[in-house]
């Protein structure tokens, strides 16, 4: 037999064509001094274009931070660090600034503008085990590591999408994807009379998504600097102690506590930090079947305060429940709590809540106690006295749980931060794609870009692969001939 | 008497055809066993080849030196060129072919193989040593020893033919299907599945009145197929014609539906979601009032005709009423009544990316017998499959092209990733590198591995480097060549005169121009269309092109990295356990393919990664991605 010698194709060096990568390296929300970090081939030229010149490795820059566009949005210090001796082994750099929330977001963003990628959870340390620059005890962690940063990470991803905004981005998705079916089906199946690629349709369909999205994106970096930060509503009936839990919280009278229902009527909100992470609270009027017409418009406003907060603490008033030692059972329990819910998120179930029962105070000892017996393990449901501050490290601990603060992996906030990355891309990439249609360029090119719009999207909603695609084309036409 | 080969084909249909002849041409000496000679390179389907998606493979199977390219342009009496607006990327070539001719070209690029030998009977088994395939056991008990075996046996084991609700084991309408193998290869351990597809009745042309239809003419001038044609390949072109199904027809079907085998509950296999039967459609798709049917001719020298649309099982009365109710066929007269037909396939996750099984070495899985439909597809697989036969006889490395290299790659890396539950077929966007993966670039795509493995002719490498070259000194004379402000010829075919000098590659960027009236208006001669249409493309194409060859790199240098196939997937801490049980079922090769099973997280590749490292594992290689 002849005997072919095979062409060897050069190996490709991994560090070098990794994407360069960054995210905030201090968890997030803790005041004071934070640390961005930029690593791979490109850091250093990243770094240059946020932070003007840097040769020096090791050497402390005192630099002003500038955006894309060269506005000032920060002063800090900057340490590059030569690969291969750093953290990760590649070229790293290090931007030490003002810990707020929006700072280090508008690092990070500006460093995606510039061509890098926000890191995974974890990512840092993969690329630095990699590279060997972690010992092997070191090495144990990393996997427990990547493991448990992800499952947060998904978790936080899916759980900063709450209410109003997560309703947007889904109908944006289905929108996008809508548009994809067509354009799709017209390219692979050009024969069955569905070719909508020339229609004035299409342009149509494209700058109303661009609306969508613009709209959106408006939503959500104004939301974040509102809020800068996590947001809690405070609901329930009229009088379960809300302004008491707010008052616990914020350690001032702020609110007028009483004992007339409805004494707040308006949206009370409430700066104030938890474990150094910035947190809006809101108190809320109480949800009852309100007969006076401010009270009702009241009422309005809570629930849209609600559904537009991050996470809602529920507050019963336990002495309220049908609660005897004799049923106190687990079922009954919960349906209480149920009834107790019943009339504001029965439509909505992506609405984040975490049930407080308030006023244990007033409860006698052993039924105190019996209770804690069945809330052991439950990390929604709490059992507390806002009064005499009684189970209130649990409850706190448990919102910040919620939050992801205080905790190595990916918080809320960076997730947060990743959404308005991933929106920004799509925003570019539908840019270009209404070029190109104007332009009248081959179809293909825009079905590319609006392609790319898609996968952007996908870092919040999850991918749609192309079987997914030609699945719904063939549920919406009648293919084949 | 027991002679012995390098590689043994079973099958001469299009994955047979190409897997006999791609091992011959490298060396090997082959044997190609077929039930019957006469229907080697048989069209059991429609009379045509390529279309969206497809011929981007049947471009990528022509650089790589295969047969079907030159066929269709020897054989097709018809040809279109589809999507030739949306762009050069998605534009596709079909052509409709007279079978007879197909046939006979791909018997006689058989026949004339020098290292290939064909051999009619039917094979019955296989010769199993240990973990590996070393022969074959025909009918009449003779053994055929080789270093590799490749089955490629179409629809043909367990094969049922259902019309109505009668049904006749078989392999195709006239011959008999290949039941003593399928027992035997279910003994062995492949997980088996069914799928169905189907046919429509065909029709004598002169029962149907054509001035009622709308005549569909080829292209002019007719495209060819091939890198490798001559100008004039192509026989006779006749037109196709186009008729619709009316209310009346979709009433016949629905008053037959009881006696379809497929609404019955008769049929199990799966059948292809794309290509639907006809009461399939009007099942599914009840508001529509008319179906188009595409009338393809069966040959230059038959007055056999194809409906392309109206494939059906239901029984042969209700076919002839039905196709009585469509225009122009209100006397057709049947030829030959369609059928459905049920056969088996093997999980195509059981296999490497170079079709060799994981559970047997030295045997190789090519077409429908791996769940695909269409002639293309089959052709793909046969050609790969004829290469690593011939280097796993060697000894040599397995080559799988990835799927940034071409469709041959896509459609291997998502049947032995993703498997599939229905007869799968190519579309232009199951590829996420869609714009590089042309059917014009194919022979810059694949023509240099081609040549290694000995694929190509001196003739033929020649002529592809001279395109090679032409093209990039095309290129680089528009990177130098200047055109000043004022020349008014150039300033006629831009949709604003220039104000400063420009270089002919930054004009042709602009989406106005055309490279071949800027190259006349800048007074410049005009190479051949193939080199100008590259040369165009990749300018234009720039941005995009730029963009997806960066993703390229990058992901080639993690998703490269190899995985052991004996790797012990409990052993991964952090995993959970149906990310543990996809990975251990498809054993992926590498971490690109790892990281593309459904279901499969950043973070399960992460931990993938990590383990690989501790164990010392981690090796480089440019791999598929």
């Amino acid at each position: 037999m002849l005997r072919a010698s095979l062409k060897t194709h050069p190996e490709p060096s991994t560090s070098d064509a990794l994407a360069t990568i960054v995210a905030e390296a201090t968890p997030s929300g803790h005041a004071g001094i934070s640390v961005v970090r930029l690593s791979g081939a490109s850091a250093l030229t990243i770094a240059q274009g946020v932070a003007g010149r840097i040769s020096k490795p090791r050497h402390a820059y005192f630099r002003s931070l500038k955006t894309a566009s060269g506005r000032v949005f920060d002063q800090g210090v900057v340490l590059y660090f030569q690969a291969p001796n750093s953290f990760t082994g590649e070229d790293v750099v290090e931007f030490q600034g003002h810990g707020g929330p929006i700072v280090v977001s508008t690092l990070i963003q500006t460093c995606v503008e510039m061509g890098a990628k926000m890191a995974r959870p974890g990512e840092f340390s993969e690329r630095a085990f990699l590279n060997d620059k972690m010992d092997l005890v070191q090495l144990e962690g990393v996997a427990d590591l990547i493991a448990s940063a992800s499952e947060q990470a998904a978790k936080s991803a899916l759980g900063s999408l709450t209410g109003v905004f997560s309703k947007a981005v889904n109908a944006l998705v289905t929108s996008v994807i809508e548009l994809r079916i067509y354009i799709e089906a017209s390219i692979d199946f050009p024969e069955e009379e569905i070719d909508f690629l020339a229609e004035p349709f299409v342009l149509e369909r494209i700058t109303r998504i661009d609306a969508q999205l613009q709209q959106i994106l408006k939503q959500a970096e104004q939301g974040r600097r509102l809020q800068a930060g996590f947001s809690i509503a405070l609901v329930g009936s009229p009088n379960a102690g809300k302004s008491s839990v707010l008052n616990r919280f914020s350690g001032q009278d702020s609110a007028i506590v009483t004992a007339i229902p409805g004494t707040t009527r308006d949206v009370i909100r409430e700066q104030l930090l938890l474990d150094g992470y910035p947190i809006q609270i809101a108190d809320t009027a109480g949800i009852r079947e309100a007969m006076d017409a401010i009270e009702q418009e009241g009422i309005a406003r809570s629930r849209q305060t609600a559904l537009m907060a991050d996470l809602c603490l529920w507050i019963i008033d336990v002495t309220a429940l049908d609660l005897t030692p004799l049923n106190l059972c687990r079922s009954v329990l919960e349906q209480n709590l149920i009834a107790a819910q019943a009339g504001l998120f029965e439509d909505d179930a992506t609405v984040k809540r975490l049930v407080v029962l308030n006023k244990m105070d007033l409860l006698p000892e052993t039924m105190q106690r019996a209770l804690s017996d069945l809330l052991a393990g439950d990390s929604h449901t709490f059992l507390v006295s806002a009064k005499t501050g009684l189970g209130w490290d649990h409850l706190a601990s448990g919102i910040k749980q919620m939050v992801g603060v205080g905790d190595d992996s990916e918080s809320l906030f960076s997730a947060r931060t990743r959404h308005i990355v991933a929106l920004t891309e799509a925003a570019q990439y539908l840019t270009q794609a209404k070029k190109s249609l104007l332009a009248g360029l081959p179809g293909e090119l825009m079905a590319e870009d609006l392609k790319q719009v898609q996968i952007a999207l996908g870092e919040i909603t999850g991918q749609v692969t192309s079987d997914d695609l030609l699945g719904k084309i063939f549920s919406s036409f009648c293919i084949g001939k | 008497m027991q002679e012995t080969f390098d590689v043994i084909v079973v099958g001469g249909g299009h994955a047979g055809s190409e897997a006999a002849l791609a091992a011959a041409r490298m060396g090997a000496e082959t044997l190609l066993v077929t039930q019957n000679i006469e229907t080697l390179g048989q069209m059991s389907c429609n009379p045509a080849i390529g279309g969206i998606g497809k011929s981007h493979l049947v471009r990528e199977i022509d650089a790589l030196g295969g047969v079907m390219a030159e066929a269709a342009d020897a054989a097709g009496i018809h040809f279109r060129v589809l999507n030739a607006r949306k762009g050069p990327a998605v534009r596709a070539t079909r052509a409709q072919t007279d079978r007879q001719l197909y046939k006979q070209f791909i018997r006689a690029r058989l026949e004339n193989q020098p290292r290939l030998r064909i051999f009619q009977q039917s094979v019955d088994d296989l010769v199993v040593e240990g973990d590996r395939v070393v022969g074959v056991v025909t009918q009449m008990q003779q053994r055929f020893m080789a270093r590799s075996v490749i089955l490629t046996v179409g629809t043909f084991l367990g094969g049922i033919i259902h019309v109505g609700l009668n049904q006749q084991s078989g392999g195709r309408a006239g011959d008999s299907a290949s039941n003593r193998l399928a027992d035997r290869l279910r003994e062995l351990p492949f997980a088996v599945g069914r799928l169905k597809t189907g046919t429509p009745p065909r029709v004598d042309a002169r029962s149907v009145d054509f001035s009622t239809l709308t005549p569909q003419p080829g292209d002019q001038p007719t495209p060819k197929m091939s890198f490798w044609s001559a100008d004039g390949c192509h026989p006779e072109q006749v037109p196709c014609y186009i008729t619709h199904t009316t209310e009346k027809t979709h009433d016949i079907i629905r008053a037959g539906l009881d006696r379809s085998p497929l609404y019955s509950g008769v049929i199990d296999g799966i059948g292809p979601r794309y290509c639907p039967s006809i009461e399939d459609k009007i099942v599914r798709f009840a508001d529509k009032t008319a179906h188009q049917i595409f009338i393809e001719p069966e040959g230059l020298n038959t007055h056999e005709l194809y409906p392309n649309g109206i494939s059906t099982s239901l029984p042969y009365d209700v076919q002839v009423e039905l196709l009585r109710s469509i225009p122009g066929f209100e006397s057709a007269h049947i030829t030959r009544p369609g059928y459905a037909i049920e056969y088996d396939y093997f999980e195509p996750k059981e296999l490497k990316s170079s079709l060799e099984t994981k559970h047997l070495n030295g045997l190789f899985f090519a077409g429908q017998i791996n769940g695909t439909t269409g002639y293309e597809e089959a052709g793909a697989q046969g050609i790969l499959a004829g290469i690593n036969a011939v280097l796993q006889a060697r000894g040599d490395p397995a080559w799988s092209p990835a799927r940034s290299e071409a469709y041959i790659g896509v459609l291997v890396d998502d049947l032995i990733t993703l498997g599939t539950l229905e007869p799968y077929r190519m579309f232009t966007s199951r590829a996420e590198y869609r714009l590089i993966l042309r059917q014009d670039n194919a022979d810059q795509r694949l023509c240099a591995a081609a040549r290694t493995f000995g694929l190509l002719s001196d003739e033929q490498f020649e002529a592809f480097e001279q395109k090679q070259e032409a093209i990039e000194s095309l290129k680089g004379e528009m990177k130098s060549a200047l055109v000043f402000a004022g020349n008014a010829a150039v300033d006629a075919v831009l949709s604003e005169p220039m104000h400063k000098e420009y270089r002919l590659s930054e004009l042709i960027k602009r989406p106005e121009v055309n490279l071949p009236d800027l190259l006349k208006a800048a007074g410049r001669p005009l190479p051949e269309s193939e080199v100008i249409e590259q040369v165009e493309i990749e300018f234009k194409y720039q941005g995009y092109i730029d963009r997806q060859t960066q993703e390229i790199s990058r992901l080639k240098a993690q998703q490269g990295l190899a995985i052991p196939l004996d790797l012990d997937y409990s052993s991964i801490s952090g995993l959970s356990n149906e990310v543990r049980q996809k990975l251990a079922q498809v054993k992926p090769e590498n971490i690109g393919q790892a990281g593309r099973i459904s279901g499969v997280t950043p973070a399960a590749v992460s931990l993938l990664l990590v383990h690989l490292k501790r164990k010392g594992g981690l090796t480089k290689r440019a791999a598929a991605i």
